[in-house]
């Protein structure tokens, strides 16, 4: 029961994580069709930047905070300006091909960067981990690490607002019409450029935020975009482009079975469990991500 | 006709010079021409899906490290080692096959994606099989890497001829697809699958061919790439860098176009052994060809050879010499 206990919070507060990087993943995807294969780097970067402010800058945690969304407000406008702008000017059978392979580059190029900065300047071992030691709750006789819990609670919180931004203001509306119909959404007159720009920034500071509340809890390598990715990609998948209670489910799902995966098959085994269900998911579900938009 | 003379000439030319080559070259530049080599049957070997048949495949170092793996393994194993010089032979012949099978059994359900997807899941192929060696130890003594036994070695000068003979029959396996019927069927497939199906082409079948071609020059490679260092471990073998540059070499010269990829290779060897090997830039190399692919992918993404600037200009001669299938039809 205890162990039982301890699986379902640690799956919960993972998946919760999952789940908000895989949203702005597919927020990205559902409005301007871009697959950004670098998605999972800039999670990585955000633990890297904020790890670097926090732990190596000693900045206050009300300090560092603004200065890392401020960092990737800027990298999210050089984002949008140099690479989606190009992008979507290319004809709909190029933009495909061409986000996956120009994301793919940047990808690389981001993780490298990081990776080879960070054991050049800060510690030979790439691996950002903010250790905020807090003491574990006692609930009926069972330890639960208060860390997992506070990152439970931020995930949900950020879920939350998320959920609000779309449903609740005209950006968010504009967002999801967007996702809806294209032709649709040129008719209302919004200008389509501001609104994806603003999408971009957003998924990419949700992002950021997640990658911020993982390493509360666990180490996270400067080379583990990528796989990020193709997990963001598994969940996505699995619910449905755009669908935020969709994707909150398959990624607590995920969550709860690379938990418990290491639990039981030992933790090497935790980033197989996502690639094999991925792999089995997109062959049973082959046309996978476009199938239908629900936002 | 002038033209094709010329072209077969310069061929001519060009392989006679790389025959005696090795005869010259310091031991640095062999390993050099070595690689690059095995790198232009990667990236020919990754042209026929990409641009023949017009499947982003990110999984071509997936049968570089199988046949890598494969042949070594074996190599090790009692068995094989009593079985004296056929041994090696024996167990290529083995390596090879295998990972044609495994191209063909993989080709059925992967094929049934489309575009992206298919993209994506070849990469997480290629996370899943280093994930699967990094994680059975006992078969493939894991992250430590793999030591091929001493006596079946090869000396960089026998992997020289051997990896230019490989190089010169995936380059001219893509020839003989840009002026065959079955190049032709692999074109209908990229321009339109359903018209394909419609005038009678056996889609599935054409594209699990296309796999499997793909896949076995690329496994040989990996043999030679093993006999000749003596060791391979996951990331050797099977890193990204490996499924990543093949896509990237045959886009910077021209996807889908018999001298693409062997410009994209010489473009990019060159400026990585240049860049790393000699001035020892402080930048990581991955860095570079990353920003490489982005810039390719979002500027160039039809590839040098048939950019419009290229085009106008070298002229006619360009044109005449891009060995086009639509030109040779």
């Amino acid at each position: 029961m205890r162990l039982f206990f301890q699986l379902l919070i640690a799956g919960l507060s993972l998946g919760g994580v999952y789940a908000l990087l895989s949203f702005s993943f597919s927020l990205i995807v559902s409005t301007t069709r871009i697959l950004n294969i670098a998605h999972g780097v800039f999670f990585v970067w955000g633990a890297g930047v904020i790890a670097i402010l926090s732990l190596h800058l000693k900045l206050p945690p009300l300090i560092a905070l603004p200065i890392l969304l401020l960092f990737f407000t800027g990298f999210g406008l050089l984002f949008y300006w140099g690479i989606v702008q190009v992008l979507l000017k290319k004809e709909p059978h190029h933009l495909l091909s061409g986000s996956v392979l120009a994301t793919f580059g940047l990808a690389l190029a981001m993780e490298s960067a990081l990776g080879t900065g960070w054991t050049s300047f800060i510690d030979p071992q790439p691996i950002f981990l903010l250790p905020v030691n807090l003491a574990p709750l006692e609930l009926g006789g069972m330890d639960i690490s208060s860390n997992r819990l506070i990152v439970l609670l931020l995930a949900g919180l950020f879920i939350l607002g998320f959920h609000l931004l779309l449903k609740k203001t005209f950006f968010g509306r504009g967002a999801r019409a967007m996702a809806q119909s294209m032709e649709g959404f040129l008719i209302i007159g919004l200008n389509p450029q501001r609104v994806a720009m603003l999408i971009i920034i957003v998924a990419i500071l949700a992002t950021i935020l997640s990658g911020m509340l993982y390493i509360l809890v666990i180490p996270i390598d400067a080379y583990a975009g990528l796989p990020l990715t193709l997990k963001a990609i598994t969940i996505v998948v699995l619910a449905g482009v755009g669908s935020l209670p969709g994707t909150l489910a398959a990624g607590v799902l995920l969550g709860l079975a690379e938990v418990s995966a290491s639990y039981f098959l030992g933790a090497i085994w935790s980033p197989v469990i996502g690639f094999s269900i991925l792999f089995l998911v997109l062959l049973v579900r082959p046309t996978g991500l476009f199938g239908r938009v629900t936002i | 006709m002038k033209e094709n003379r010329i072209l077969l000439l310069s061929v001519c030319g060009v392989l006679v010079i790389l025959a005696v080559l090795p005869h010259f070259l310091s031991s640095s530049m062999l390993m050099v021409f070595f690689l690059s080599f095995l790198w232009l049957v990667l990236a020919a070997n990754y042209d026929i899906l990409g641009g023949f048949l017009g499947y982003i495949h990110l999984a071509q170092g997936a049968f570089f490290g199988i046949g890598a793996y494969t042949a070594t393994l074996l190599l090790n194993s009692p068995m094989i080692q009593t079985t004296g010089p056929f041994g090696l032979s024996l167990v290529s012949l083995i390596a090879i096959i295998l990972s044609g099978l495994f191209a063909g059994i993989i080709a059925f359900p992967l094929f049934r994606l489309k575009g992206l997807y298919f993209a994506v899941t070849t990469l997480v192929l290629v996370f899943l099989l280093e994930a699967l060696v990094v994680n059975l130890p006992d078969l493939t003594s894991g992250s430590y890497g793999a030591f091929v036994p001493r006596q079946y070695c090869k000396s960089t000068f026998t992997g020289y001829y051997l990896a230019l003979l490989l190089a010169i029959i995936s380059v001219g396996i893509n020839y003989y697809l840009s002026h065959s019927e079955r190049g032709l069927a692999f074109i209908t497939i990229r321009e339109d699958e359903e018209a394909a199906a419609s005038i009678g082409l056996n889609v599935s079948r054409q594209k699990t061919i296309a796999y499997v071609l793909s896949s076995l020059p690329s496994a040989a490679a990996g043999i030679v790439f093993a006999l000749n260092s003596g060791f391979i471990d996951p990331q050797i073998a099977l890193g990204v860098e490996r499924s990543l540059l093949p896509p990237l070499m045959a886009m910077l010269g021209g996807s889908g176009l018999v001298l693409g990829p062997v410009l994209g290779m010489i473009i990019i060897r060159a400026i990585d052994v240049v860049s790393f090997h000699y001035l020892h830039l402080p930048i990581p190399s991955m860095f570079f060809f990353g920003v490489v692919l982005m810039l390719v992918a979002l500027f160039i993404p039809e590839g040098l050879l048939s950019s419009p600037w290229v085009r106008r200009a070298s002229g006619a001669l360009a044109l005449k010499l891009r060995l086009r299938t639509e030109d040779a039809l």
